[in-house]
């Protein structure tokens, strides 16, 4: 089950961060996103320990924590998604496939034309379409 | 698939825009004008370059990312790739579009006061060059907001001196 996935700007200011779970404390999620942009740092400037994945946009599975499970994806214009996850048994296609319908989903709000580059992503629009994203995550199976 | 809207429509867009820059809202102040036009190109080149870099991989280098503007962005904008692309190594690019599609359908008006020089040297001075250099700053716009998107800021300028190509000048901030 995804508990919370983020949106953060290449200057590592947030644009979007939404919980899905009442349960967790926010503060402590909001910590969780925090220190995995760290590692994200470390994984794109450390050329020689990421090898032929480089430059692919799909970063994998950044740290286990002991109950959850992290999740990045770095665009080409440095805007940074993270998935924070509580499921144990998560499949790379899902979650490729999740990170795919979600940057399509940024795309189309960063291009309203009333949207601020750098603030936070107020569109409701966005909103909706992320939850839907969320709430279809893991259930359709190739079998 | 979103709607489409027929190509006219952007080209009647444009012209209409630069009219009304030029000579509605920052009459007699054309270096206003046309830095309002060329930041309205740099929110939409910014935006582009969002939606046009969505499937591919990271660029490793400046000249990767120039590569892409001069080959996807610019078919997914003009239908065509960018005919020539110049550097010296140090920063500056040199992208030619032999018909550069925005400018392709302006004719220079024949009778105005001062003819067009058929001096091609004489041509940047004349009124007529003038003219169209104002819709050359909405295209430099968009080369720079989606390469400062693309995390290399730069400066851009457009050359006609040739017509009816086009060549954008790009040099990288250091």
């Amino acid at each position: 089950m995804i508990v919370c996935v983020a949106v953060v700007g290449h200057q590592n200011n947030p644009l979007y961060i939404q919980s899905f779970t009442e349960a967790d404390d926010a503060l402590k999620l909001h910590h969780i996103v925090h220190c995995s942009l760290d590692v994200v740092d470390e994984r794109v400037n450390n050329p020689k320990k990421s090898g032929p994945t480089l430059n692919e946009t799909f970063l994998g599975l950044l740290y286990p924590t002991e109950n959850y499970k992290v999740y990045g994806y770095l665009t080409n214009t440095k805007v940074k998604f993270i998935l924070v996850t509580t499921d144990l048994d998560v499949r790379d296609v899902d979650v490729r496939n999740f990170f795919r319908r979600f940057h399509a989903a940024y795309v189309d709000a960063v291009s309203n034309p009333f949207h601020v580059p750098g603030k936070k992503i107020t569109s409701r629009t966005f909103a909706e379409r992320v939850s839907n994203i969320v709430k279809s995550f893991g259930l359709s199976s190739t079998g | 698939m979103g709607r489409e809207v027929s190509e006219s429509c952007i080209d009647s867009l444009l012209t209409e825009m630069v009219s009304s820059y030029c000579n509605h809202f920052y009459a007699n102040k054309p270096e206003l004008a046309a830095r309002r036009i060329e930041a309205i190109g740099y929110q939409v080149g910014h935006q582009l370059s969002e939606r046009y870099t969505m499937e591919r991989p990271r660029f490793s280098d400046h000249l990767e990312a120039i590569k892409f503007i001069c080959k996807d962005f610019w078919s997914e904008l003009f239908k065509k790739q960018i005919d020539n692309l110049k550097t010296n190594h140090r920063g500056t690019f040199v992208l030619q579009d032999n018909r550069f599609r925005w400018l392709a359908r302006m004719s220079l008006d024949p009778t105005a006061d001062d003819a067009v020089p058929q001096d091609p040297s004489d041509f940047a001075e004349s009124k007529a060059a003038q003219a169209m250099s104002m819709y050359l700053y909405f295209p430099c716009g968009i080369i720079r907001g989606a390469l400062s998107n693309l995390g290399i800021p730069c400066a851009v300028s457009a050359d006609i001196s040739n017509l009816p190509a086009c060549s954008f000048v790009v040099r990288i901030k250091a």
